[in-house]
């Protein structure tokens, strides 16, 4: 089923509060501006099968069996490798009776950490992005 | 040429390579804190549908909230809503930085307000 709204660019806004979104619109339900000033932006008012289209970044999906595969662009399972590493060198210090094998293990986990740290944070995005070429500068038209 | 997957099997098996006796289901968590850690550096966008309700200010977009699918949504972060118009086509909406409307629904068809818990 269609909206009624013609022109949502111009008729409906979007914020976000913690983990809810709020949608807000100035029409009714035949879609026609509200005509009170105060009371112009509301609710929508009206139901709409699949009405809002969202784009947002999605949690990877967890893992529960051997075999299942990480849910991850493959630049990044080094990183993964590191973050387990990082945490296992971190237990292995905590839990060794020997000085020198828990500095070592601090030191191996700090080491992992950084490179889990670079190649998310730092250059993650550098990683992860699928823009190729050279970047132009396109110069204004002075016709 | 196939891309180069990796499956839980072979991470626990290069982390055993260091850790011979590190539990698997240890790994495993490691491996789903791991995998939270770096969702929250844009990983994996999404594009997902929820229907609007005629009265409804407020859309669960948590943990637990689905599309009109019913498939868990499993947002991050938000970067674009579209509404379909009267011809059905998605046309990008604004996103509002004042929060501070005037008018705020909070009649019974909020089915996304939260209330304070009972004691």
């Amino acid at each position: 089923m269609a909206s009624n709204i013609k022109y949502p660019e111009s008729t409906a806004r979007w914020f976000i509060e913690g983990d809810k979104l709020c949608l807000i619109t100035k029409v009714d339900s035949s879609g026609n501006t509200r005509t009170s000033a105060r009371k112009q932006w509301k609710a929508i008012s009206e139901a709409v099968t699949d009405g809002i289209l969202l784009h947002y970044y999605a949690e990877p999906n967890s893992v529960k069996s051997l075999n299942d595969d990480i849910d991850l662009d493959n630049t990044m399972h080094l990183a993964l490798v590191d973050y387990v590493k990082k945490c296992l060198y971190m237990d292995k210090s905590g839990t060794s009776v020997d000085g020198n094998v828990a500095a070592a293990a601090m030191q191996m986990s700090r080491m992992h950490e950084k490179n889990f740290n670079d190649a998310v944070i730092r250059y993650g995005m550098k990683k992860r992005d699928k823009t190729g070429g050279s970047r132009v500068l396109k110069s204004i038209s002075l016709r | 040429m196939a891309v180069h997957k990796i499956s839980v099997k072979q991470i626990v098996s290069r982390v055993r390579q260091v850790f011979p006796d590190a539990p698997e289901s240890y790994i495993f968590n490691l491996i789903n804190d791991a995998l939270v850690q770096i969702g929250m550096y844009s990983t994996k966008p999404v594009q997902s549908k929820m229907s609007t309700v005629a009265g409804q200010m407020w859309y669960k977009i948590g943990d637990g909230a689905e599309d009109s699918s019913e498939n868990a949504l499993e947002a991050n972060k938000v970067f674009r809503v579209d509404l379909m118009d009267n011809s059905d086509d998605y046309i990008q909406i604004p996103r509002l930085i004042d929060k501070n409307i005037l008018l705020m629904d909070a009649d019974s068809s909020e089915s996304a307000l939260i209330t304070p818990d009972e004691e």
